[in-house]
């Protein structure tokens, strides 16, 4: 079990025909996926790795059944592209573009959330169920199957916290980058739910950073509703106050006290949330809990 | 990014918020001018990206030109918060009879835009939040609906305006709502809007922040970074696509991704001090790889360089490539430790061995940042 994607699940490649479309879809089907489409405007009756390629999403749901889509185009083509997805059917799309306008995501998140349609991102390394199928443009070598979920806003270090667990014989269900923007599609609580629900998944690790309030929503979300463990990693204490950390979504705002580390630790620890302060903590306080002595 | 107050009045003044008249000086003397133009007395303002500008002694009014070019002497070449002043606002001086607080911006925790309005302006707005919350109203607003004319009117009876009032204010929300959407804004902040003793309304102070990422379809704004990244470093990071961040120790990083970037300084922190944060941002090439060599070595006093990346988009020996270079052409002897992982990692780490590269083999940072402090134990 996993969550979001599987094996099964029909993929549509968005911007197929690109360098890096191209690329990552060959990387995509090694993994396992799925892959049923492929679509750039204007090349439709072509092929790539054996994949068919149509002008339309609704071609594409048409004729292959396509279900998720993996976006790997220019920010200035998502507005559209994202619309004609939404109202062809597609019921889970991966931005894994970035630099996308906020306002741009803002727009296309009301619209989706009206149409119940899952997108994850912007900003994403995507969405890999480990040893079953892949979204994105993650490493397939970090991996190894296995009942850990992770979430994680930074896609490197999703790829560090889960080859760190994988070497230590942790494996993992699903890991979702679910975007490092100060404004995403789909936030921490609405994944820790998904996890929470799965029964292939015993217990969930969020990697976070400093900006934002997305752990202090998960907290709030934890206290509530979840039995599963969880643990975390938040990097960036050292970050100075004020500085944009390459990410959108991570700038201390000292005056306002939330978004720094040490609130985002605090408000986890109190709901029973194991903090590692450096990411090789996370397997030791991961091991804890699946091997209780 | 960030615009200065006067380019922010421009913005304003385009969607029929009246602004006052300003000048710009970059000298005492072009100050004087100005205020001859507008008329005296005036206000001097320095233009620089932060707040705090009152505290800081950097708006100043003026009664005589006299005054003008003191204020102007003054305030010019000053430094507020970091950033060096190199230009004033001249503006006449309005006599106000009531002060407001508004803004459009996007609210942290639910990611969508917020209208605030207080009747309580001039001061801190998180300040008037916190001691008199009665005063303050904010309302959610969806992006495919809008502010509504409706919802703007009842946020001003929200802090208790009446009659004509009502509608005046209201119109101005609308308008910085525009403001927001118009021009792709984090925030649209005005502060204080100002109810004049001749019954008009008038935006006193300016704040807006453009989306980085919707710059491109604003060539109308003519914005240029220049004066916006008071750091040289930062600026040139800003310039080749990566984000610097100088700090103040001696441990270059190079880290491929936010996370990881900050991560890698957590940990190099506990024992040594690193000299930058850089994030390369996913796309990595040979020739970025260079270029990013070049830009956290130009920092004086670097002892080492740690270099943590990981292969996404692209495959990492690429970008193996641009390192050894840069240390061939530039016969690079501080120590440069590599943790590279991913897509070809192997023969990345072919590349980094041949060439004198120190490859960290194993999965976690914190061993990587132990071999790194060894070899610099071990150099003394």
């Amino acid at each position: 079990m996993s969550i979001l994607l599987n094996r099964e699940t029909r993929v549509l490649v968005q911007g197929i025909t690109g360098r890096i479309g191209r690329v990552q879809t060959k990387w995509m089907l090694d993994y396992g996926t799925n892959i049923v489409a492929g679509v750039t405007p204007g090349k439709g009756g072509e092929e790539v790795e054996g994949v068919p390629v149509y002008d339309t999403v609704a071609e594409a749901v048409a004729k292959q059944g396509a279900e998720a889509s993996v976006f790997f185009i220019p920010p200035k083509a998502f507005k559209e592209a994202a619309l004609q997805n939404i109202d062809a059917g597609i019921s889970l799309i991966v931005v894994v573009t970035e630099h996308i306008p906020v306002h741009d995501v803002m727009e296309i998140r009301d619209y989706a959330s009206e149409r119940q349609v899952q997108i994850i991102g912007p900003t994403t390394p995507g969405v890999i169920t480990v040893g079953e199928a892949k979204m994105g443009i993650m490493p397939a070598n970090m991996f190894t199957p296995g009942r850990i979920g992770v979430i994680s806003r930074s896609g490197t270090l999703s790829y560090e916290i889960s080859i760190n667990l994988s070497t230590a014989g942790l494996g993992q269900s699903t890991v979702v980058g679910m975007g490092a923007d100060s404004v995403v599609f789909t936030s921490v609580p609405e994944l820790l739910r998904l996890f929470e629900k799965d029964p292939g998944t015993d217990l969930v690790v969020i990697v976070g950073e400093v900006g934002g309030v997305q752990e202090e929503n998960a907290a709030q979300f934890i206290e509530r509703w979840m039995t599963k463990p969880v643990v975390t990693y938040i990097a960036g204490h050292n970050a100075p106050e004020g500085k944009r950390m390459g990410h959108a979504g991570a700038i201390i705002q000292g005056e306002h006290g939330t978004g720094t580390p040490q609130s985002k630790m605090a408000a986890l620890r109190e709901v029973g949330v194991d903090v590692a302060m450096y990411p090789a903590e996370v397997v030791e306080l991961v091991k804890g809990h699946l091997a209780p002595s | 990014m960030r615009l200065y107050e006067f380019e922010g009045n421009d913005l304003l003044h385009r969607e029929g918020i009246p602004v006052p008249d300003y000048a710009l000086a970059a000298t005492p003397g072009e100050a004087r001018e100005g205020a001859e133009k507008l008329g005296l007395p005036v206000v001097v303002k320095a233009q620089v990206l932060t707040g705090g500008r009152w505290l800081a002694g950097g708006v100043q009014t003026a009664q005589s030109l006299e005054e003008v070019e003191e204020a102007a002497r003054r305030i010019l070449g000053s430094s507020i918060r970091g950033w060096l002043v190199q230009k004033v606002m001249i503006t006449p001086k309005v006599d106000s009879v009531r002060e407001f607080y508004m803004a459009v911006t996007i609210d942290e925790y639910s990611g969508t835009p917020v209208a605030i309005l207080s009747a309580a302006g001039g001061v801190s707005v998180n300040q008037i939040a916190r001691e008199r919350p009665e005063e303050v109203v904010s309302r959610y607003i969806s992006v495919i609906k809008g502010l509504l004319p409706s919802e703007a009117r009842r946020m001003c009876r929200g802090v208790g305006l009446e009659g004509a009032e009502v509608s005046r204010v209201a119109n101005m929300l609308s308008a910085l709502y525009r403001v927001f959407r118009n021009y792709d804004a984090l925030i649209a902040e005005i502060n204080p809007l100002v109810r004049t003793s001749e019954g008009d309304y008038m935006a006193l102070d300016a704040k807006v922040e453009i989306d980085d990422s919707s710059l491109y379809r604003h060539p109308e704004l003519n914005l240029s970074l220049d004066s916006r990244i008071p750091n040289t470093l930062e600026r040139k990071g800003r310039e080749i696509g990566v984000t610097y961040v100088e700090l103040d120790g001696d441990i270059a990083i190079i880290a491929s991704g936010a996370g990881l970037g900050m991560a890698s300084m957590d940990i190099i922190s506990r024992r040594m001090r690193p000299a930058n944060f850089l994030e390369t941002g996913g796309a990595i090439t040979a020739e970025l790889m260079y270029k990013v060599m070049d830009l956290v070595l130009q920092k004086e006093g670097i002892r080492a360089v740690f270099i943590n990346v990981y292969g996404g988009i692209n495959p990492i020996h690429e970008g193996a490539e641009g390192v050894v270079k840069y240390m061939k052409e530039h016969q690079v002897t501080v120590p440069v430790v590599a943790k590279a992982l991913g897509n070809h990692q192997e023969e990345t780490w072919e590349i980094f061995q041949n060439n004198g590269v120190h490859v960290v083999t194993d999965v976690s940072t914190e061993k990587g940042v132990e071999q790194l402090a060894r070899l610099l134990e071990s150099d003394k």
